[in-house]
C-alpha cells in the first residue's frame, strides 16, 4: 500500500472508530422493548407491593423535572437531580444527594439519623423518639393483611380515579409493571396520570411519572436509572462526623415546633381537585429581607396579579399545579387549574 | 536531538528495531531540559500551595455554601478545600482541569511537532530511518510522561499542603466518611490518572494540529480556543444534544471522586470519551505524519 493511501486509511478508520464511540455515548438510553411480563390485575399488584418488603439494594435515582417552575434561589433541594440510595434490607439505609459539586448525606440505621452536609461540614444526629417507632409499628400492623389494605386503598382511590396495569416497561434494565392512575373525567386536575412502574420479581417501585394534559413528556419523574439488589457493606450504615465538622444534635418533638404558629391550613375538595387552603404565617409576609427571603419580591416576579370574589392577589403556574397568595395572607395550592383554587378562596 | 538524527545512520539493519526505549529517553529528556517545561510545572506545583494557604488564610467563619452553589466544578469544590487535605488536591486539579492544564498540554504537543518543524529539528526525524509511525508513538509518549507529571506534581504538591495544614485527620470525602491515609491516596491517585488521560486527549489533539502546521502557537490558540468554545457550548442548554460530544464535558464529574461509594459511571464515560478523542485525533496526525516530506 503506498504511504497515501496507508494515511487515508489510518484517518478514516481511526475517526470513525472515535465517531462512532462518541455517537454511542451520545445516544439517550432508549427504553428499549417493553418486557414480556405475564399479565397481572391492579388488586394483585398493589397487594404484592404493600406485601414486600425492601430488600438491599444499591442504586442511582434521578429526578426529572419540568414542571415550568421559575428557578428560585434559596430553594437548594429543587437543585438536586440525582440520588444515590442504599439499603440493607433491614432498618438502615443511606441516600446521597449531588449537589453541584457538594452532597448531603443522609444515614440512617435503626433509630438514628445522620445527615450530613459537606458544603458547610455540618452534621446534624436526630434520635427518633420511641413512640414515633410504635407509631409506624401501628401502621405497619394495619397493612399486615396487604390483599384486604391493598383492597381498601383500590376502594378510596376508584372513588376518584381508574386504575389499570398497563403493560410492561424496562426500567433501569429490570421488567416491571405499570400501573397507571388516571383521573375520572369529573374530576378538575391538571395533570392527566400518574404511572408508576413496578419491578416484576421484588414488586419495589422503580419508577413514578406525573403526566399533565397536553403534554406527551412527564413532567415530574422520579426513578431509578440504575439498581442492584445485592447486600451491601454495613459500613455504609453507619456514620462519624469527620473533623472540624459542626455537630447538632435534635429531638423531633411530638408536633414540629419550627413551623411557625398559623401556617395550618386544612384540605378542601375530594380527589384529585384537593386544595390545600390555609394562612401565612405571619413571618414570613413581614419585613423583607430578614434571612435573605424576600417573599413579596419572589412573588412580583414569578407571580401574575389575579383578583376576583376571594379578593386579590398573586397567582403562580406550573405545569402540575397552581398557588395562590392573596393580599390579606391566605394562600390554596393544589394540582388544578386556577378556577377552582379561586373558588375553593371564595368559599371560605 | 542531535544523536538521535545522527546515530540511526550507522546501523541501517536497525531501523525496525532502533531501540524504540532509547527513543522515548533522547525524546523526554528533550522535553525536560526546555526551561519552560520546567517553568509550567513549577508553577503548576506552586498553585495548590497557594490555594491551600489562601484558604487557610481567609477561613471565612459564614457558610461557603451561602453563595449560589453547583456552577462550576473547581470552585465549588475549593469552598470545601479549606479544611480538607483529601479535597484540596482533587479540587485544585479540577480548577487548574478548567484552563491551565489543557493550557500546559497543548503547550507539550505544540513544542512536540510544530515547534521541532519551526526550528527545523524536525527535519532530523523525517530523514532519519524511524517509521512514522514510530515517530508519532515516541511524540505522543512525550506529551504522555508531561501531562502525567504535571498531574502528579499537582496533586503532591497538594497533598503535602493540605496534611500540613490540616493533618491526617482531615482525610474524609464530600460524604463526611474518614479515610485511611492508603485509601485517601487511592482516591487521590484517581483523580490524578483520570486528568492525565483528559489532558493525553488534548494533547492528542494538539498533536494532530501540530502535525499540520509549522507554527506552534497555531496550535496553542486552536486548543485554547477550542476549550473556551467547548465550556461555552457546554453552558447553552438548548444544544444538549451536543453535549455528550464535548471533551470537557465531563470535566466537571471529578468530584465524583471524593464520593462515597463513588459513582463510577460518568468517570468511566469521561474516560472513554477521551480514548474516543485520542483515537480520532492520533489518527488524523498519523495521516498528515506519514505523508509529510521530509
Amino acid at each position: 500500500m503506498n504511504p497515501k493511501k496507508r494515511a487515508v486509511t489510518v484517518a478514516v478508520a481511526g475517526t470513525a472508530i472515535g465517531a462512532a464511540g462518541l455517537a454511542v455515548m451520545a445516544m439517550p438510553a432508549g427504553a428499549g422493548e417493553a418486557p414480556e411480563l405475564p399479565p397481572v390485575s391492579a388488586q394483585e399488584l398493589v397487594s404484592s407491593v404493600l406485601r414486600a418488603d425492601v430488600p438491599a439494594l444499591a442504586g442511582t435515582v434521578r429526578i426529572e423535572n419540568d414542571l415550568g417552575l421559575p428557578s428560585m434561589p434559596g430553594l437548594p433541594v429543587l437543585d438536586a437531580d440525582s440520588a444515590r440510595v442504599y439499603h440493607d434490607g433491614d432498618e438502615g439505609s443511606r441516600i446521597a444527594l449531588e449537589q453541584g459539586s457538594s452532597e448531603l448525606t443522609v444515614v440512617q440505621s435503626g433509630d438514628t439519623v445522620w445527615s450530613y452536609d459537606s458544603a458547610e461540614n455540618s452534621a446534624t444526629k436526630l434520635t427518633v423518639p420511641a413512640e414515633a417507632r410504635e407509631h409506624r409499628a401501628h401502621a405497619e400492623e394495619e397493612f399486615s393483611d396487604p390483599a384486604s389494605a391493598a383492597g381498601r386503598m383500590l376502594d378510596y382511590v376508584r372513588q376518584s380515579s381508574t386504575v389499570s396495569v398497563d403493560g410492561t416497561a424496562s426500567v433501569a434494565d429490570r421488567p416491571a409493571y405499570e400501573l397507571v392512575l388516571t383521573p375520572k373525567p369529573t374530576e378538575r386536575t391538571l395533570l392527566r396520570e400518574v404511572r408508576i412502574a413496578v419491578d416484576s420479581e421484588t414488586r419495589v417501585p422503580l419508577r413514578m411519572s406525573v403526566l399533565t394534559n397536553g403534554t406527551t413528556e412527564p413532567a415530574l419523574e422520579i426513578g431509578f436509572t440504575d439498581i442492584d439488589f445485592a447486600q451491601q457493606p454495613a459500613n455504609l450504615f453507619q456514620f462519624t462526623p469527620p473533623q472540624g465538622a459542626t455537630v447538632t444534635e435534635e429531638r423531633p418533638q411530638a408536633h414540629d415546633e419550627r413551623l411557625p404558629e398559623g401556617a395550618i391550613g386544612e384540605f378542601s375538595g375530594e380527589g384529585w381537585d384537593t386544595v390545600y387552603v390555609g394562612t401565612v404565617p405571619a413571618e414570613l409576609t413581614a419585613a423583607p429581607g430578614s434571612e435573605g427571603r424576600d417573599v413579596q419580591g419572589m412573588l412580583d416576579q414569578f407571580g401574575t396579579r389575579v383578583s376576583g370574589d376571594f379578593g386579590s392577589g398573586y397567582a403562580i403556574e406550573t405545569k402540575v399545579g397552581t398557588a395562590i397568595v392573596t393580599d390579606d395572607g391566605r394562600f390554596a395550592v393544589g394540582a388544578v387549574p386556577q378556577q377552582v383554587l379561586t373558588d375553593a378562596l371564595a368559599q371560605r | 536531538m542531535t544523536e538521535v538524527a545522527t546515530a540511526p545512520a550507522v546501523p541501517v539493519t536497525g531501523r525496525a528495531h532502533a531501540s524504540l526505549a532509547r527513543l522515548v529517553r533522547a525524546e523526554l529528556r528533550w522535553i525536560f531540559r526546555r526551561p519552560r517545561t520546567l517553568v509550567v510545572l513549577g508553577l503548576l506545583a506552586v498553585i495548590p500551595v497557594i490555594v491551600g494557604i489562601a484558604l487557610t488564610l481567609v477561613d471565612s467563619p459564614g457558610p461557603p455554601g451561602g453563595g449560589p452553589g453547583g456552577d462550576g466544578g473547581g470552585e465549588s469544590l475549593l469552598a470545601t478545600a479549606g479544611g480538607n487535605a483529601l479535597v484540596l488536591p482533587v479540587g485544585t486539579l479540577a480548577m487548574a482541569l478548567g484552563l491551565l492544564l489543557p493550557l500546559s498540554a497543548a503547550m507539550s504537543g505544540a513544542d512536540a511537532l510544530a515547534g521541532e518543524t519551526a526550528h527545523g529539528t524536525l527535519r532530523g526525524w523525517l530523514l532519519a530511518p524511524v517509521g512514522r509511525g514510530r515517530l508519532l508513538l515516541v511524540k505522543s509518549i512525550g506529551v504522555a510522561v508531561f501531562t502525567v507529571t504535571a498531574t502528579v506534581v499537582m496533586a503532591l504538591t497538594g497533598v503535602l499542603t493540605g496534611l500540613v495544614i490540616n493533618g491526617t485527620g482531615s482525610l474524609f470525602t464530600l460524604s463526611g466518611t474518614t479515610l485511611s491515609f492508603p485509601a485517601a491516596m487511592l482516591k487521590v491517585a484517581i483523580a490524578a490518572g483520570w486528568v492525565a488521560l483528559q489532558l493525553w486527549a488534548v494533547g492528542a489533539v494538539a498533536l494532530a494540529i501540530s502535525a499540520w502546521t509549522e507554527h506552534p502557537m497555531v496550535v496553542l490558540a486552536s486548543v485554547l480556543g477550542g476549550v473556551i468554545v467547548f465550556s461555552v457550548l457546554g453552558l447553552l442548554d438548548a444544544l444538549d444534544w451536543l453535549h455528550p460530544f464535548l471533551l470537557n464535558h465531563s470535566w466537571t464529574d471529578l468530584g465524583d471522586v471524593l464520593r462515597d461509594p463513588m459513582p463510577g459511571g460518568p468517570l468511566a464515560e469521561g474516560a472513554l470519551r477521551a480514548g474516543c478523542y485520542i483515537a480520532i485525533a492520533l489518527s488524523l496526525a498519523y495521516a498528515r505524519l506519514s505523508t509529510k516530506d521530509g
